[in-house]
């Protein structure tokens, strides 16, 4: 029992109780509403499950479930979600070394990446405390994610007409709940305008799927000075 | 919809990055202009997708009830609600649009 706590509540260090809380209810309430999503748009519960584990993130779905959802290829909608994680790459980049040495333990934590968790333990001057605060914010985040993608994935199930809820607009409606944060800053505002103005242009020159991996290129204004 | 292939398929590449960032990367090393890049990349990609899912169906541009739910949901989220109350307002405009008209 001792170490459980000491794994959730990593003493002497930056992390408070209500950040650990608030990570962990915030993510319950995503996984709750992303399962929900996929399964009332005909995911089979049992992939359901299976996503919420290995792919643990939602982005990924969320953005494949929307460009399929427009007219956009398989392929296409796989190539948007792994592209819209690259930024778990660079987490775990940022992240493993303040980690442990051992490899193997080093590409499970790389797993768990997520936003939150990395800035926190990122936020520790010593390397043990990161690792400490990487290990519990990763419980408070994973968990409360997982149990909420199971609940979710169980009530989805018992809705009876999911044709009648809007269900094509919630695809867009959960991604930009995701991103409104970054659209705070000038620079990020512009690259998102870019990549707007480039999809719509290309939409109806071009096969399903192009013109979103297009957009990608507005992410090449970042290499400008400057942030 | 998700199928097992395409989850296996994502697993697959979100997984791949997470282990080449954790294991093949020295953050340090990576130049901070191209750092930028892939750290805009996701809005980017995420911006487009919800643009087209929101103006256009099956690559035609088609406005309909959608435009409304999703600018509903914009308004929530830059009002910081939690994102079942963003997606369920979303829901519940589009949904309320179509029966009426």
């Amino acid at each position: 029992m001792a170490t459980v706590r000491e794994w959730l509540f990593p003493t002497g260090t930056e992390l408070t109780s209500g950040e650990s809380l608030t990570i962990g209810l915030t993510y319950f309430t995503v996984g709750l509403t992303v399962a929900v999503l996929h399964v009332t748009d005909g995911t089979a519960p049992w992939v359901m499950i299976a996503s919420v584990f290995i792919v643990n993130s939602v982005t990924p779905t969320l953005a494949y479930a929307a460009v399929t959802a427009s007219g956009g290829s398989t392929a296409a909608g796989v190539l948007s979600g792994w592209l819209v994680s690259t930024r778990f790459g660079l987490f775990a980049a940022a992240i493993a070394p303040r980690l442990w040495r051992s490899k193997t333990k080093r590409a499970i934590a790389a797993h768990a990446s997520f936003d939150p968790n990395v800035a926190l333990a990122m936020r520790e001057k010593d390397d043990d405390d990161a690792r400490r605060v990487y290990l519990a914010t990763s419980l408070w985040l994973c968990i409360p994610w997982w149990i909420g993608g199971i609940i979710g994935t169980l009530i989805g199930s018992g809705l009876s007409d999911p044709g009648a809820l809007g269900l094509d607009a919630v695809f867009p409606a959960a991604l930009i709940a995701i991103i409104w944060p970054q659209l705070a800053k000038a620079d990020l505002r512009v690259i998102a305008a870019t990549a707007v103005v480039i999809a719509i242009a290309l939409l109806e020159a071009t096969p399903g799927g192009v013109p979103v991996l297009a957009a990608a290129g507005a992410a090449l204004l970042a290499l400008r000075r400057g942030r | 919809m998700l199928t097992w292939m395409v989850v296996v398929a994502l697993a697959i590449g979100v997984y791949g990055q997470r282990l080449a960032g954790a294991l093949l990367v020295d953050a340090d090393r990576l130049p901070s202009r191209w750092r930028r890049v892939l750290d805009a990349l996701p809005l980017a990609i995420i911006s487009a997708v919800v643009a087209l899912a929101t103006i256009s169906d099956d690559g035609e541009l088609t406005l309909d009830a959608r435009l409304a739910g999703v600018g509903v949901a914009a308004l929530c989220a830059s009002r910081k609600l939690p994102m079942f109350v963003t997606v369920l307002a979303a829901a519940a405009t589009t949904a309320t649009i179509r029966a009426v008209g």
